[in-house]
C-alpha cells in the first residue's frame, strides 16, 4: 500500500523552480533513495513534504490524506518526522533532554518520555552519553542524536537529510547499520544522501532528481547504469 | 568535557531543603526582629524585583523571546487595579483578578502579532506596542486620568466576611504580601522547568525549527509562555500600584521599567531559578545607593577624593543623575566578563575550584 504519494510537486521561487512536476510514490516499509546533484532541490522536496514550505503545485497524500499546508508540528504529529541536513541539536540542553522533547510529542508524562529517550538512545548508540550537553558532541555524535530524536516521536516515516553526510568510514557503516535497523522495525524511509556506495546499499527504489524535476526512478542497478544519470552527474561525455 | 546537569533532579538534597527552609523561615520572622519601616521597604523593594525577573523570565529565559515591552504587562495590572479600586471602590484584591484577566486578553493580543516575528525583530514590535499602550494610557485622559496619574486615596483592608485580616497602614501587610507573590512566582519558575513546556519552551529558545518539527506548535507554545509571563508581570503591578499608591503612565508603562525587568534577569543569570534573585540582590541596592547619592559618599570615605574639591562637588552632584550611564557600564561588564550572568559566572568559580 502506498503510504506517500508526491503528485506532480512544484515549487517556484519567484522564477526559479525549485522542484517541477516531481511525482513518485512510496510503499509502506521501503526505502527510498533521493539522490542528484547538488542544487538539484532535494532538500526542497523534503521541506514541501514536511510542511516547511507550501508546494506551489501539487499534491502530497501521506497514508492518502492531504498533506498540503500542514504545518510542520501537525506533519510530525501525523507521523512523518524529518532530520535536518545541518544538524540542529538542541545545543544547551543535555543529550537526553533533546530525545525527550521529541518523545513529548506523543505524551505529557516526563517519566515515559524520559523512559522512551533512554531506549531510542540505546537503539542510536549514544546511551553512554545522555547526559552531556548536545552542542558538546561530536558531528556523528549529532547526527546519530538527530536520529533518535526523531525516533522518539514516534514516527511512521523518517525524512533523513544526508545523514551520512561529514561522517568518517566507521560512523557511515553505523548509520547504514542504523537505517537497516530502523527499516526491520517496519518504518518507511526516504534518504536522501550523496555517498553512493552507501545508497545502494540501503534503498529498495532510487529517485534521481536534477535541476528540479526527477530525471529517473528505478531500483539501484537500474540507477547506476543509467546513461542519463551518470550525465547529470559527470556531465556530457565530448 | 562538561558534564550537563539533568534539568531533571530527582529529588532534592537535603542540604538544599534545609537551606530553604532556614532562609524562608528567617523571611517569615524578619519583621518581628526588624520593625525599621527603611529596611522593610528596602526588602519590599526587592520582593518586587524578585517578581517582576522571574516572571520575565518564563517568556525571556525558558523560551528565549526577549520581550522588552513587559512594561505594558505590568502597567495594565497596575492600572487595572488602581482605576477600580479609585474610581469603583473594588478593593485590590479583586481588582488583582482583574488585572490579570485583562492581562491576558493584551498579552494575547501582543502575541498574535509579535509572535510573528523573529529575534531583533520581536524585540522591536514589543516595545513599539508596549508605548502604543503607553501613549494610550497618557491620552485616554477620561479613563486613565492620562499624565496626571493616578493616586491612591485609601486602600480598602482585606475581609473575610467581616474580619479584618490586614489593613494596610504599616509596611508589615506588605511585607508578606511581596514575600508571597515571590514564593508563587519562583513556584511558578520552578513548575514550568519541570513540566513538558518546560522542555518546549526551551527547544523553542534553542531551535525554533527543530523544536517546529518535533511536533511544537510555535504559536501555541510561545503564547502560553507569554501569557504565564504576563500574568505574573500584571501581579508585580499590581502590587507595585498598592504598596506606592500612586501610578503614572511613565512610571509603570515607561521603556525604562521594561529595561529593568530585562536587566534583572541578564545580570543574574537568564533562564535560571535564582538568577533574577541574584540580579535583584545587585540591582536593587545598586539603584538605591545611587538615589541617595550613597555611591558618593562612600568614595568620599575612601579619602581619594575630598568632598570639599572640585572633583567632589562634581561626584556629590552629578553621581546620583548618572543612574542610566552606571547601569549601562554594569551591563557591558556582565556582557563581557559573565555571559551567563553573576550566576552563571559564580557557578563556573565554584566548578574550577572543585577541580
Amino acid at each position: 500500500m502506498a503510504i506517500l504519494e508526491i503528485i506532480n510537486v512544484s515549487k517556484f521561487f519567484g522564477g526559479l523552480a525549485a522542484n517541477s512536476d516531481v511525482s513518485f510514490t512510496m510503499d509502506e516499509g521501503m526505502i527510498m533513495g533521493l539522490i542528484g546533484p547538488n542544487g538539484a532541490g532535494k532538500t526542497t522536496l523534503f521541506n514541501c513534504i514536511t510542511g516547511y514550505y507550501p508546494p506551489s503545485r501539487g499534491d502530497i497524500l501521506f497514508k492518502g490524506r492531504k498533506m498540503n499546508g500542514l504545518q510542520p508540528d501537525k506533519v510530525c504529529k501525523l507521523g512523518m518526522a524529518r532530520t535536518w541536513q545541518k544538524v540542529r541539536p538542541l545545543a544547551k540542553l543535555s543529550v537526553i533532554d533533546n530525545v525527550m522533547v521529541g518523545a513529548l510529542c506523543r505524551t505529557g508524562s516526563l517519566a515515559l518520555a524520559r523512559d522512551i529517550a533512554h531506549e531510542m538512545l540505546a537503539v542510536v548508540g549514544l546511551t553512554q552519553k545522555d547526559n552531556f550537553i548536545a552542542g558538546g558532541l561530536t558531528i556523528g555524535e549529532r547526527k546519530k542524536l538527530e536520529v533518535a530524536r526523531v525516533l522518539a516521536t514516534k514516527p511512521s516515516m523518517l525524512l533523513l537529510d544526508e545523514v551520512m553526510g561529514g561522517l568518517n568510514p566507521a560512523e557511515s557503516e553505523d548509520i547504514i547499520q542504523l537505517i537497516l535497523n530502523i527499516k526491520k522495525q517496519g518504518l518507511t524511509q526516504m534518504v536522501i544522501e550523496h555517498d553512493m556506495k552507501a545508497i545502494m546499499r540501503i534503498s529498495d527504489r532510487i529517485v534521481v532528481i536534477n535541476s528540479g524535476k526527477k530525471l529517473m526512478e528505478g531500483n539501484p542497478e537500474e540507477v547506476v547504469t543509467n546513461p542519463a544519470v551518470i550525465e547529470a552527474y559527470l556531465g556530457p561525455e565530448n | 568535557m562538561k558534564i550537563f546537569r539533568n534539568m531533571h533532579n530527582s529529588g532534592f538534597s537535603p542540604l538544599s531543603v534545609i537551606s530553604a527552609a532556614a532562609i524562608l523561615s528567617l523571611l517569615l520572622a524578619f519583621p518581628l526582629f526588624v520593625k525599621t519601616p527603611y529596611i522593610l521597604h528596602m526588602m519590599i523593594l526587592f520582593f518586587l524585583s524578585i517578581i517582576m525577573g522571574e516572571s520575565w523570565n518564563i517568556l525571556g529565559g525558558y523560551t528565549g523571546q526577549y520581550s522588552v515591552g513587559h512594561a505594558a504587562y505590568f502597567g495594565v495590572g497596575a492600572y487595572t487595579t488602581m482605576m477600580l479600586m479609585q474610581f469603583k471602590q473594588i478593593p485590590p484584591w479583586f481588582g488583582m483578578w482583574a488585572g490579570m484577566v485583562m492581562v491576558v486578553v493584551v498579552a494575547l493580543m501582543i502575541g498574535s502579532i509579535c509572535f510573528r516575528l523573529r529575534g531583533p525583530y520581536f524585540v522591536l514590535a514589543s516595545i513599539a506596542v508596549a508605548e502604543i499602550i503607553r501613549l494610550s494610557a497618557m491620552n485616554l485622559k477620561d479613563i486613565t486620568n492620562g499624565a496626571e496619574g493616578i493616586l491612591a486615596t485609601e486602600i480598602m483592608p482585606l475581609k473575610i466576611g467581616g474580619l479584618v485580616v490586614t489593613d494596610f497602614l504599616t509596611k508589615v501587610p506588605f511585607y508578606y504580601i511581596g514575600l508571597a507573590f515571590t514564593l508563587i512566582t519562583i513556584l511558578a519558575n520552578y513548575l514550568v522547568q519541570h513540566s513538558k513546556l518546560g522542555y518546549y519552551f526551551q527547544a523553542i529558545r534553542e531551535d525554533q525549527d527543530a523544536a517546529h518539527s518535533l511536533g511544537i506548535n510555535l504559536t501555541v507554545y510561545k503564547n502560553i509562555a507569554l501569557a504565564i509571563s504576563a500574568v505574573l508581570t500584571s501581579l508585580a503591578g499590581s502590587f507595585y500600584a498598592i504598596y506606592v499608591g500612586f501610578i503614572d503612565p511613565p512610571t509603570v508603562l515607561g521603556l525604562d521599567t521594561s529595561v529593568q525587568i530585562v536587566l534583572i534577569c541578564i545580570i543574574g543569570g537568564i533562564g535560571t531559578i535564582m538568577g533574577p534573585v541574584i540580579g535583584s540582590l545587585v540591582l536593587v541596592p545598586l539603584s538605591e545607593a545611587l538615589r541617595t547619592n550613597m555611591i558618593a559618599h562612600g568614595i568620599f570615605m575612601t579619602g581619594l577624593v575630598s568632598e570639599q574639591s572640585a572633583a567632589g562637588t562634581f561626584l556629590k552632584e552629578n553621581l546620583g543623575h548618572a543612574h542610566a550611564l552606571i547601569y549601562g557600564i554594569l551591563v557591558v561588564v556582565v556582557i563581557l566578563f559573565m555571559p551567563d550572568g553573576v550566576l552563571g559566572f559564580i557557578k563556573k568559580l565554584t566548578q574550577k575550584k572543585m577541580r
